[in-house]
């Protein structure tokens, strides 16, 4: 089966400020997501990642280099058929951007309203995500009167509504705390498991990758440094970005539990076997 | 001398009339030119949704020329064009035409601020839900910033008014006319006392509903629309709004969440 989004040789630059080179976002970007995977890009910040989910979807324009979103390259699309397609890519935020003076049913709707479905239809289908995503109570509530996480719930049904084929997630936990991300993380599997709608979650943090993705890769400097299985790459990080990225060596917790890895490996034994052999 | 003169009451509710009259009546046309201009503005603009360097350039230009006229150098110049169209250049609906050029490239440009505060991230959630720029415009953008619209509005009723007070020098009726002819020509100063106090009065309660208006259709703020200020307590409407922002942002915004649990 081919793809579902095929990322081609795609190059970024912005041009320069002031005179001189174009800033390289990002550089012979080649990635291949399989239908119904969910698929992890983690990064520090400035690596490139925003551009990168920016141009699946083409809200940037690619310097060179292709996306082919279910078989269509997105470069050779009209306006038109470009606001088409884009209805068949759901995308999330981290600031959730919701519309400030619609209530959380009537946000739902929006996208639908894009589609062109018929008003009572649009409501009818809102309703049914409001309940999947677990806010049937809170259909009136404007954003301003939901906490972090209930915002994110009503984007994520806002973002598959139109029943897209991919879902684009920007950083989606970044401003809830641990317990809220764990939770919207579930919800996103729980999507996936359901509909089958294939998701790219795009995150700095290691723990959202580790718990939702089944496949990964490592963004660097605008390049893909490391790309694999979630697994694979957790236990045997072959780039130093991976590694940087993986072992949370900005903390005192991460530079202990690296040393600690490397003193078992040394020893034969991978970490999380000792950890669960201590839990028990 | 203030008693010696009686104030015509029949003379002052003409006046108010009038003045209502033009302001509404000059308001209401200038926006039906101003808000498209402005929307255009807005759009066009280096970091709108469809930047067009051209348009928008000649557009500003064109916009800031009108607005740089002395409002009272305008009524003259558009006489010609207030007999062409009105027949005269005297009376209240006379004075709708040079109120209305006066005031359309303000409002657009006011317009054009409301637009600009909306949040750019809902704009671009928006592109990628595959809205195009014309459903941004009538989805996103106008209905996001309705409240700030709002009082845009009231600002540009309130100037208006005050114009046209102006145009009582060249007979444009209202109170400003009467406040001129008056206590200026005649040296009723009575009269004057008392038609100023009443446009006072109008500006006062022309800000106050629009800022409870504005207030009441806002969702953005969280602490429920309505009663929460008296009829004049809010005085300045950006000075309120700023202090509303400041207070939204002084909550911690992504505080504990109560659905953990799912």
């Amino acid at each position: 089966m081919p793809p579902i989004l095929a990322i081609e040789k795609l190059s970024k630059s912005f041009p320069a400020v002031r005179a001189g080179d174009d800033v390289r976002a990002l550089s012979d970007i080649d990635l291949f997501i399989e239908e119904g995977e969910i698929f992890g890009i983690i990064g520090k910040s400035g690596a490139g990642k925003s551009t990168l989910v920016r141009c699946i979807n083409f809200l940037e324009r690619p310097t060179s280099g292709e996306i082919v979103f279910n078989g269509v390259c997105l470069s050779s699309l009209s306006k038109a058929e470009l606001y088409h397609t884009r209805q068949s890519m759901g995308m999330i935020f981290q600031q959730f951007n919701l519309l400030a003076q619609r209530n959380a049913l009537r946000n739902i709707c929006f996208p639908l309203e894009v589609a062109g479905w018929d008003r009572q239809k649009a409501r009818q289908r809102a309703s049914e995500l409001l309940e999947l995503v677990g806010m049937s109570d809170k259909a009136g509530a404007y954003p301003a009167q939901l906490s972090g996480g209930q915002r994110q719930r009503v984007a994520i049904a806002r973002a598959i509504a139109a029943n897209p084929r991919i879902l684009l997630c920007d950083e989606a936990t970044s401003a809830l705390d641990p317990e809220t991300t764990h939770s919207i993380l579930a919800l996103l599997k729980d999507i996936n498991a359901r509909y089958g709608i294939t998701i790219i979650v795009i995150t700095h943090e290691m723990p959202v990758i580790e718990q939702i993705a089944t496949r990964l890769a490592v963004l660097d400097e605008g390049r893909i440094v490391e790309a694999g299985r979630t697994s694979e790459v957790f236990a045997a990080p072959q780039s130093e970005a991976a590694r940087r990225m993986l072992v949370r060596p900005q903390h005192e917790d991460g530079l202990i539990a690296a040393a600690a890895r490397r003193y078992f490996e040394s020893q034969g034994m991978a970490l999380e076997e000792v950890i669960r052999d201590y839990a028990q | 001398m203030l008693s010696s003169f009686s104030v015509d009451g029949g003379m002052l509710l003409a006046g108010i009339g009038q003045t209502l009259y033009m302001t509404l009546a000059s308001a209401l046309l200038a926006y039906l030119i101003g808000l498209p201009l402005g929307v255009l503005l807005a759009v066009t603009a280096p970091e709108g949704i469809r930047p067009l360097r051209m348009l928008n350039t000649v557009l500003g230009f064109v916009v800031n020329v009108l607005r740089s006229v002395p409002f009272l150098i305008l009524l003259i110049l558009v006489i010609p064009l207030t007999r062409a169209i009105m027949g005269t250049s005297l009376g209240p609906s006379a004075t709708v035409v040079p109120l209305t050029v006066a005031a359309a490239p303000f409002v657009a440009r006011l317009v054009e601020a409301s637009l600009a505060e909306v949040d750019q991230g809902v704009v671009e959630a928006a592109w990628s839900m595959g809205a195009s720029p014309f459903k941004i415009i009538m989805k996103v953008l106008l209905p996001e910033a309705r409240s700030s619209l709002l009082l845009g509005a009231t600002i540009a009723a309130i100037t208006i008014l005050g114009y046209s007070a102006m145009s009582g020098i060249v007979g444009g009726g209202g109170l400003g006319d009467i406040a001129i002819r008056y206590g200026y020509y005649r040296y009723e100063t009575s009269v004057m006392f008392v038609s100023v106090a009443l446009l006072v009065v109008i500006v006062m309660v022309l800000q106050a509903l629009g800022n409870r208006w504005a207030r009441s259709i806002d969702k953005k703020a969280s602490a429920p629309s309505g009663m929460a200020f008296g009829l004049f307590g809010s005085g300045m409407p950006l000075g309120g709004r700023k202090a509303e922002k400041i207070g939204q942002s002084a909550v911690p915004a992504e505080n504990k969440d109560e659905d953990a649990a799912t």
